[in-house]
């Protein structure tokens, strides 16, 4: 893409530098104090901790997706990563009676099955990652209605209680579900800005040809890269299921857009506009400001899903908008 | 991919024509498995049932074949519109309110639904051309707003409609044709006449094939893409009324199946052109071949859960194909 714009354009202090340089953040500011005036409970320390609670399973996706997007392709396959971690993590411990910790393994291994078939597709046969994991959507989306016979969730009540406090417990006050989207975020944060690893990754993403002349063995880093972000939506499928004690079919449809939506609003915050994990975390938090704000604005379902949708709409078109003004 | 039109086509019987022939035999193979174990499929009947069946997918694929010949056929940075079914889904819930529950007039309910669809033609024209948004991006965000401005037309409810025109149009036969397929096919021949054919479609070609050298030589490609765009929101509008006959009503959640069939039988399409390019008329044969399977595979008791594996395999299948053929190619 066009990331070889400089960025030499600061000296002003006009209104458009000041857009260029914290467009978005004042947008978010922006959102901030309109909730808090428009509702009595948003600056309470306790709404603040449900957002942050709330947006846990989205930044783990959001990471994943990261990952992908910084090394040029796109992953529309997270939320089936995500459902099936859930899924072989409930399943292993419903039918095979197997301890929690070992499930939480299976379940993350079998996301990485999910990466294994993009990986597959992408590196193996060539296929566009979007095509590839559009391919990918729809085989996972079958093949769960097959095993579910259309649809139908798998509860496991009797589920061991270390498991379910990896969504509803806490370690020092701080709910386990933070504390493990905190852990992903520093993992990602070291491996693609602070290592070798990442800037090579990096590289494949800006021109896969130079990454490759220059003696990056691009199809390797490609086909970790696939396996290693789908098994990390696996985690957010299992911090799901362990919340709700079932496996929902297809429940992880719901966080593909928004997680695209974070990468590429984190991306316009970077001043070479690269998708970079603190602007992935930022953009997860604005999606969950908003979502909880239109929640406690007591709106009705539908027209919160409206609403949504259309600042999602002005979110991103405003993030590319910053990006290209640099 | 498709920038160069001096590829040579591959020797008959080589490897790599049998590679990138592999999606058609596998068609034509999966077809006459289909006409073998379902005898009935072959009759005039089935066929109508098949066409008629066929006619949502086929119109919402003019508008993605206008947008793919427009902004060449690299999916992500070059012309793909994932809001077509969006946009055709939102008109039918506005045609199915209107004309259900407010009782209003057909021209009126016409109007509104043609709004909504400038609307969403606007939406993405300007996301993609004044901002530079990549067009993937672009039409998935303004998707998931026109499926969620749905909702609230719909109160995500699923809403009859037995008005006459939508009656006609489900079950009319001029001549033992269906209606639908006849209006349709006056769509079909509109759009290849005018993407193939005229002085407009062949800059729309040349925008698709190398915008640099398109720009060099005094063509307006923003506007182009930009109609493009417009165009494929005309086509999900004229979806609209399709959908509602085959539905007789509108029904939550119709675009996603939609989407699938449309990106698989536009990019199937391909298959079908010598060039291996996305051409109006592939996609639209690519169209009628979905939904014979579809209805092949229901006829013969198959889960109707693993429709979407099939497809699913189907649409790599024909990607890892034409990928495939195009490295032999260069």
């Amino acid at each position: 893409m066009s990331n070889t714009t400089s960025n030499t354009g600061f000296e002003g202090f006009g209104a458009k530098a000041i857009f260029v340089r914290y467009g978005f953040l004042i947008i978010i500011a922006a959102f901030v104090a309109f909730f808090s005036f428009y509702t009595d409970s948003f600056l309470n320390g306790s709404n603040l901790l449900n957002i942050v609670e709330g947006s846990a399973i989205l930044l783990i996706l959001a990471l994943g997706m990261t990952l992908i997007v910084t090394m040029g392709g796109i992953d529309l396959s997270v939320g089936i990563a995500m459902d099936f971690g859930a899924a072989f993590a409930i399943v292993a411990m419903k039918e095979y009676q197997v301890a929690w910790y070992f499930a939480v393994l299976i379940g993350i291994a079998g996301g990485g099955l999910v990466g294994l078939l993009n990986a597959f597709l992408v590196v193996k046969l060539k296929v566009s990652p979007f095509m590839a994991t559009l391919g990918t959507f729809f085989i996972g989306s079958s093949v769960q209605r097959i095993f579910t016979n259309g649809g139908g969730p798998i509860s496991y009540r009797r589920v061991a209680q270390e498991y379910r406090d990896l969504a509803v417990g806490d370690i020092a006050g701080i709910p386990t579900e933070v504390v493990i989207a905190f852990v992903v975020l520093v993992i990602y944060f070291l491996l693609l800005e602070r290592s070798v690893f990442g800037k090579r990754m990096h590289a494949i993403g800006l021109q896969q040809s130079a990454a490759l002349v220059s003696g990056i063995k691009v199809r390797h880093y490609l086909f970790f890269g696939f396996v290693f972000a789908s098994a990390t939506c696996a985690i957010g499928g299992i911090i799901g299921s362990a919340n709700l004690r079932m496996f929902t079919p297809l429940a992880g449809y719901s966080y593909l857009l928004d997680a695209i939506a974070a990468v590429f609003i984190g991306a316009s915050i970077h001043p070479q506009g690269r998708p970079n994990v603190p602007g992935t975390l930022i953009g997860v938090l604005f999606l969950g400001i908003v979502a909880n704000g239109l929640n406690l604005l007591g709106l009705n379902f539908n027209t919160k899903d409206a609403l949504s949708g259309i600042i999602l709409v002005g979110a991103l078109a405003l993030a590319v908008m910053q990006k290209r003004l640099r | 991919m498709s920038g160069t039109n001096s590829v040579s086509r591959p020797a008959l019987f080589s490897a790599g024509a049998l590679f990138s022939a592999a999606p058609l035999i596998i068609f034509i193979v999966l077809l006459i498995y289909l006409g073998i174990s379902a005898p009935n499929l072959t009759d005039p009947a089935t066929i109508n049932l098949i066409l008629k069946q066929s006619v949502p997918t086929v119109v919402v694929c003019l508008g993605l074949a206008t947008v793919v010949v427009a902004g060449g056929d690299d999916v992500v940075s070059g012309g793909i519109d994932l809001s077509i079914p969006a946009t055709a889904i939102i008109c039918a819930g506005i045609l199915a309110d209107q004309l259900t529950n407010h009782g209003s007039p057909l021209w009126s309910a016409i109007a509104l639904a043609a709004v909504a669809a400038v609307t969403m033609g606007v939406l993405n024209a300007v996301l993609v051309v004044a901002i530079g948004m990549t067009p993937l991006l672009a039409t998935l965000a303004s998707s998931v707003a026109a499926v969620g401005v749905t909702k609230v037309i719909t109160s995500s409810r699923r809403i009859n409609v037995d008005h006459p025109f939508v009656i006609y149009i489900r079950d009319a036969n001029v001549a033992g044709v269906p209606s639908a397929v006849l209006i349709a096919a006056v769509f079909v021949l509109l759009f290849c006449f005018a993407v193939h054919r005229t002085r407009w479609g062949m800059q729309l070609q040349a925008v698709g094939g190398s915008r640099d050298a398109a720009e060099v030589s005094g063509i307006k490609t923003s506007s182009l893409v930009a109609q493009s765009f417009f165009i494929a929101a005309l086509a999900g509008f004229l979806a609209s009324f399709f959908v509602l006959a085959r539905g007789s009503g509108s029904t939550p959640g119709s675009e996603e199946n939609l989407l699938l069939e449309m990106v698989l039988a536009t990019f199937l399409g391909a298959a079908f052109s010598p060039r291996r390019i996305v051409t109006v008329w592939g996609a639209v044969l690519g169209a009628v071949l979905v939904t014979a399977l579809s209805v092949g595979f229901k006829s013969i008791g198959v889960n109707v859960f693993w429709t979407g594996c099939i497809k699913g395999t189907l649409i790599l299948i024909v990607v890892a194909s034409a990928a495939y053929s195009g490295r032999a190619q260069s």
